[in-house]
């Protein structure tokens, strides 16, 4: 019998010394790196990623993926923020708006897979380019900024990022971050969702044949990515000052990234939350840090998409491996 | 109707075929009614513009869908070929004619790489085509430092390609484009190549045992699809001149949706060119027809997007029902 | 021994073109160990899904504790108690041990699972059943062996009446299958019935009570296990001879060339030091039972699966197959058990399934001349007699003796001279039968030479020249025809455990 896998050996813990090697070279090559105000921007900069990252663990444990996230992100805020700064509606309602199209979205994007059994990716990749037009029909094809810091109706951005008095920033999100991705942790592990999220990934018939309402389960997979896109979206717009349509594209890839990076299996069955936070903070180190040793941020694009074959290789000798012992 | 479609004319063109020539016409028809001034020849040879590139990339699409694979890099790649090409125009002043089978040669690359992942280490399909993407997207803006690239005028002596495209009101274009589908559909129904890409995308297995490398033949069709790519790209620049790094997405979808509609299913196995051919068509005409009526641009990605769960959907239903 | 638990009488099912099962009766009692016998095809795994609701009876029928019942799904039959512990197992890799065996039904607090309590459960009832496994521990991690224990352990779990275990021990390893015993003694003690499906017969006089044989749907007799000698068993298994025209003796000469041996072949569990040689013109049986490791072999010498030592030489030179290419290129054509999966291309028409394996030799230059592959695919389907409309039939619409032909036709055309056909006439009705038979002496007398794996005793008989019989992956026996009865083949296809 094969022992237990110690937590010096897990995939997280390699991953979380690669954050820190990472954070460590950045920080000694380049001064301007090692500031306050960069760990804040890539904090600012991790917040939807990490969000969309948690909800992605879900879909691609079952064996699918969520290729709206990024795009549909876009589309929420646009929603929620056309709401608010042009027909004056209170920005709670905004919030809310943008909240129940992520649920919507990831509800059609669940039925579609799940029940209608369509192909995960070509499905989402289909609802990816519908969000980003609706996106930018909402907003006429304009830039849309939420209500700043100051202004009424700001007070959303002091979810994340609290400046006192002195003008210190302080990046409350983090601590939002770890309470998300504990409780998320939660349902993974501990609740029948994510118990039967990850048994759909590993055997969907022989889950069926347990007497699971696997149809429901699965959909709500996919429910629960659109959800943490929305809430990606609230996360975005409370950061950065304006949204603009047609983006987005591009975002998924650094939070399925993050998710397989982190240890989530390409082709379904294991991953953790965790995993994923962890994973995530590789990606936004790599694009906040290399324009910092003189690489433009383009950089980041291919060294993403790089990293991300790279942790799938390594997911496949490692299968390779067990399969010949 | 089940008269009809025993009838053996309608039998060698197919079905599926006849009835998408018919939505063709109807949705011409339906468009000059609606438009005033659709009807004629520049409309039509706009969406003629739209039609060659999208044209190349579905028809590219068509061989990694028939391995029962994806490529949604395609968009993007063609992208970072015009642009990488067509700095190398501007920026470096190479010949156009070198230029051009750079452009070629960015797609060939792209191709073995997402072919090599697939077919050799097994890295699911989607995996591969979301890193290409980004590799592409960002390779393209390295390369041009983030510059858009604008190919010559028609009337400049680097300009020449442009009679690829057209000359005068001749669609040159169409006709290259037809040629090349001609090619596409003996490649795939009369070739070697061809044969082991169908029946490997129908039961990779069967066809193993019977002693054929079915990993080179997969990766083939990835590299077919990337030359498809490159040139998708001399005719993107051909017919709009300048591209923009960190774009190209939305043509995936336009390009699979063509695909699709033609009757090449997702399963793989099973793939028409012809099919292709005519899908491309109405997704170009729907795009001229969009502008036309002056419908916010937008509202094609969205019926792009349904579309191609429509057209998937049915797909899954037909095969459904043979089981 | 207590009260009959479970009656099942008169039991008659019907597929299309197969009476599977013809009336069939069967008993079992509380507290005994009834074994379920008959050779492959016989109709115990038909009777047992028929039990637990995977089928439906087309008539008879079945008592539980005193009353009529009859199960619409496997749950149904769970929840009145009656489980099955199957062959294959429908584990969870990535779950644990616990969490597997409380699938779909786990105990909660609140909203939380609670996982403590279901190892607690779980190590209660490995406990019970003596068993030695960690209910933490993650089910990909366990020996095949051990994940069977889990679901017995889960069978048990659903405080079960009734155990059905559908050849359990062809997985696993001898002291495992010393464990297995321990805890069916242990079942048979508090009182449950258990069936006990198997082809092993020293397991049947080691562990079981009564024996029920079925031969072909029908039902033959039950015997009292101590009353019975292993003779008795298998007699009634076999039946009086029904075979026609068996061969009585080869018709290959001594001296025939060796076109293909075998020397210390190993690839996994399944294939242990398999030697073998094959002569020209020959037809070499391989008998066993049900996982004795011939598909296996065949596989590993074709290169379909990855074999770790061994030579083998044809026409007496060393060769290295690596691949099917390295096969094919070697003249060795496989015909798979299953052809759906690994024979043909049902999408594709008859002429192209033909030319799958030799395609090069049909092209004018860059392109298929489809002329010629037509019309080669043509006199193999008039040759094989093949009944297709035409080539350019899609196989996917032929019968299947007939997409057996088609495949057959692939390896003609390709003009190999060792043939392995695994199974070659399952899910063949009997007239193509006759047919795929003819067909393989003609192929013989022509030169080629072909291994033959059969579970079908009557066809093993009356094919081949000589045979070859495993057991547990490994070679256990070589009778020239003129020796071999199906008791001798039983008899050395069916271990002895020490």
């Amino acid at each position: 019998m094969k022992k237990k896998s110690s937590i010096f050996t897990s995939q997280k813990f390699i991953v979380l010394l690669v954050v820190i090697v990472l954070f460590g070279f950045f920080s000694i090559i380049s001064q301007n790196f090692r500031q306050y105000s960069t760990i804040m921007s890539i904090l600012d900069y991790s917040y939807y990623i990490v969000l969309m990252s948690i909800g992605v663990t879900f879909p691609l444990i079952t064996g699918g993926v969520d290729l709206s996230i990024g795009t549909g992100l876009i589309c929420y805020s646009l929603a929620g923020g056309y709401l608010i700064t042009q027909k004056g509606m209170p920005v709670a309602v905004g919030l809310l708006v943008t909240i129940l199209l992520g649920i919507l979205i990831g509800l059609l994007n669940g039925v579609l897979v799940a029940i209608m059994d369509l192909p995960p990716f070509l499905t989402t990749l289909c609802t990816c380019m519908i969000t980003r037009g609706l996106g930018s029909i909402f907003s006429k094809g304009f830039g849309i900024s939420w209500p700043a810091a100051g202004a009424d109706g700001g007070w959303f951005r002091s979810i994340f990022k609290i400046t006192t008095a002195g003008g210190t920033k302080i990046p409350i999100g983090f601590l939002w971050m770890l309470i998300i991705v504990a409780i998320m942790a939660f349902v993974l592990n501990h609740t029948k969702m994510g118990r039967y999220t990850i048994a759909i990934g590993s055997n969907k018939e022989a889950t069926r044949l347990s007497g699971v309402n696997v149809k429901f389960y699965h959909v709500m997979a996919y429910v629960i990515s659109g959800f943490f896109a929305a809430l990606a979206a609230v996360a975005y717009s409370a950061v950065f000052a304006t949204v603009q349509p047609g983006t987005g594209a591009g975002f998924e890839l650094e939070a399925i990234g993050g998710a397989i990076i982190g240890g989530v299996s390409a082709t379904g069955g294991a991953g953790s939350v965790e995993g994923s936070l962890i994973g995530v903070f590789v990606i936004c180190l790599l694009k906040t840090g290399l324009p910092y040793i003189g690489l433009q941020a383009n950089w980041q694009q291919i060294i993403t998409g790089l990293v991300l074959i790279g942790a799938v290789m390594v997911d496949i000798i490692k299968k390779k491996r067990a399969e010949v012992h | 109707m089940e008269k009809i479609k025993q009838n053996p004319i309608v039998k060698k063109i197919g079905f599926n075929r006849i009835v998408l020539c018919g939505v063709l016409i109807l949705m011409y028809i339906l468009f000059s009614v609606t438009s005033k001034g659709f009807a004629g020849l520049p409309r039509i040879l706009s969406a003629l513009n739209y039609a060659y590139f999208l044209g190349f990339l579905a028809l590219g699409v068509t061989f990694v869908i028939a391995t029962g694979g994806i490529d949604f890099s395609i968009g993007p790649v063609m992208f970072c070929a015009a642009l990488i090409a067509g700095y190398c125009l501007t920026g470096y002043g190479m010949p156009t004619a070198v230029c051009l089978v750079i452009s070629i040669l960015v797609g060939f690359v792209f191709g073995c790489f997402n072919g090599y992942l697939v077919a050799y280490w097994t890295v699911p399909p989607f995996i591969v085509s979301m890193a290409s993407m980004n590799i592409a997207k960002g390779l393209a803006s390295v390369f041009t430092k983030t510059q858009s690239v604008s190919w010559p005028q028609a009337a400049e002596a680097a300009g020449w390609f442009r009679k690829l495209v057209k000359v005068g009101n001749f669609p040159v274009g169409l006709v290259i484009f037809l040629a090349a589908a001609v090619i596409c559909s003996m490649i795939l129904n009369n070739t070697k190549a061809g044969r082991y890409i169908l029946s490997l995308g129908s039961n990779k297995e069967a066809v193993r045992l019977s002693g054929v490398n079915v990993k080179k033949w997969e990766m083939l069709s990835y590299v077919i699809c990337g030359i498809l790519v490159g040139i998708a790209a001399i005719f993107f620049v051909g017919a709009y001149t300048t591209v923009q790094p960190g774009y190209g997405d939305q043509y995936n979808n336009e390009a699979i949706a063509g695909c699709v509609m033609g009757g090449t299913s997702m399963a793989g196995g099973l793939a028409s060119i012809g099919g292709t051919v005519i899908g491309v068509f109405i997704i170009s005409l729907l795009q001229e027809g969009i502008l036309a009526l002056g419908i916010n641009k937008n509202y094609q990605l969205i019926i792009t997007g349904l579309i191609v769960i429509v057209a998937v959907y049915a797909d899954v239903v037909a095969r459904r029902r043979k089981n | 021994m207590g009260e009959v638990i479970l009656t099942m009488k008169d039991i008659d099912k019907s597929f299309p073109g197969v009476h599977a099962l013809d009336h069939v009766n069967f008993e079992v009692k509380r507290g005994e160990v009834h074994a379920l016998m008959g050779e492959n095809g016989a109709g115990k795994s038909t009777l047992m899904k028929v039990l637990t609701g995977i089928y439906t009876k087309d008539s008879g029928t079945i008592t539980f504790e005193g009353k009529e019942v009859e199960f619409h799904n496997t749950r149904e039959a769970q929840d009145a108690g009656i489980v099955i512990v199957h062959q294959e197992l429908n584990m969870l890799g990535h779950l644990t041990v616990a969490q597997n065996i409380f699938i779909g039904r786990e105990f909660k607090k609140g909203i939380k699972i609670d996982d403590k309590r279901m190892n607690e459960e779980a190590k209660k009832l490995f406990e019970k059943l003596h068993i030695d496994i960690d209910p933490a521990e993650t089910m990909s991690n366990l020996t095949v062996g051990k994940q069977q224990m889990c679901e017995i352990a889960k069978a048990i779990s659903h405080e079960a009446k009734v155990i059905i275990f559908d050849e359990p021990s062809a997985a696993l390893t001898e002291s495992e299958i010393e464990e297995l015993f321990k805890i069916i003694r242990d079942l048979r003690e508090q009182n449950l019935g258990i069936v006990y499906i198997s082809h092993r017969m020293d397991e049947i006089k080691v562990i079981t009570d009564r024996v029920t044989v079925m031969r072909d749907g029908t039902y033959v007799g039950t015997l009292i296990t101590n009353e019975c000698t292993k003779d008795d068993i298998i007699n009634m298994m076999v039946g009086r001879v029904i075979y026609e025209d068996p061969k009585t003796e080869s018709a290959v000469p001594a001296d025939a060339p060796v076109v293909l041996k075998v020397e210390h072949l190993n690839a996994g569990r399944m294939v242990q030091d398999v030697s073998f040689e094959l002569r020209k013109g020959e037809i070499l049986g391989f008998s066993g039972l049900m996982g004795a490791g011939r598909t296996e072999t065949a596989r590993a010498i074709f290169g379909a699966d990855p074999k770790e030592s061994g030579d083998i030489y044809i026409n007496g030179e060393k060769v290295t197959i690596n691949s099917p290419q390295d096969a094919v290129r070697c003249g060795i054509g496989y015909l798979s058990e299953d052809r759906k999966r690994y024979g043909i291309v049902v999408q594709k028409t008859v002429a192209e399934n033909s030319t799958m394996a030799c395609l090069q030799n049909y092209m004018s230059g860059l392109f298929i001349n489809k002329r010629d592959e037509k019309k080669v695919a043509q006199d193999y389907v008039e040759s094989l007699a093949t009944k297709t409309p035409s080539v350019d039939q899609l196989v996917v619409n032929l019968s299947g003796g007939n997409q057996q032909k088609v495949v057959i036709a692939k390896w003609l055309i390709n003009d190999c001279d060792i043939l392995i056909f695994d199974e070659p006439t399952r899910g063949i009705d009997v007239g193509a039968k006759n047919e795929i038979y003819k067909l393989m002496n003609k192929l013989a007398s022509e030169g080629k030479s072909i291994i033959m794996i059969s579970s079908e005793m009557t066809e093993i008989l009356r094919m081949s020249d000589r045979i070859v019989i495993m057991c547990e992956g490994r070679k256990t026996g070589e009778v020239r025809i003129e020796e071999a009865t199906q008791e001798v083949i039983m008899n050395m296809a069916t271990r002895e455990i020490g």
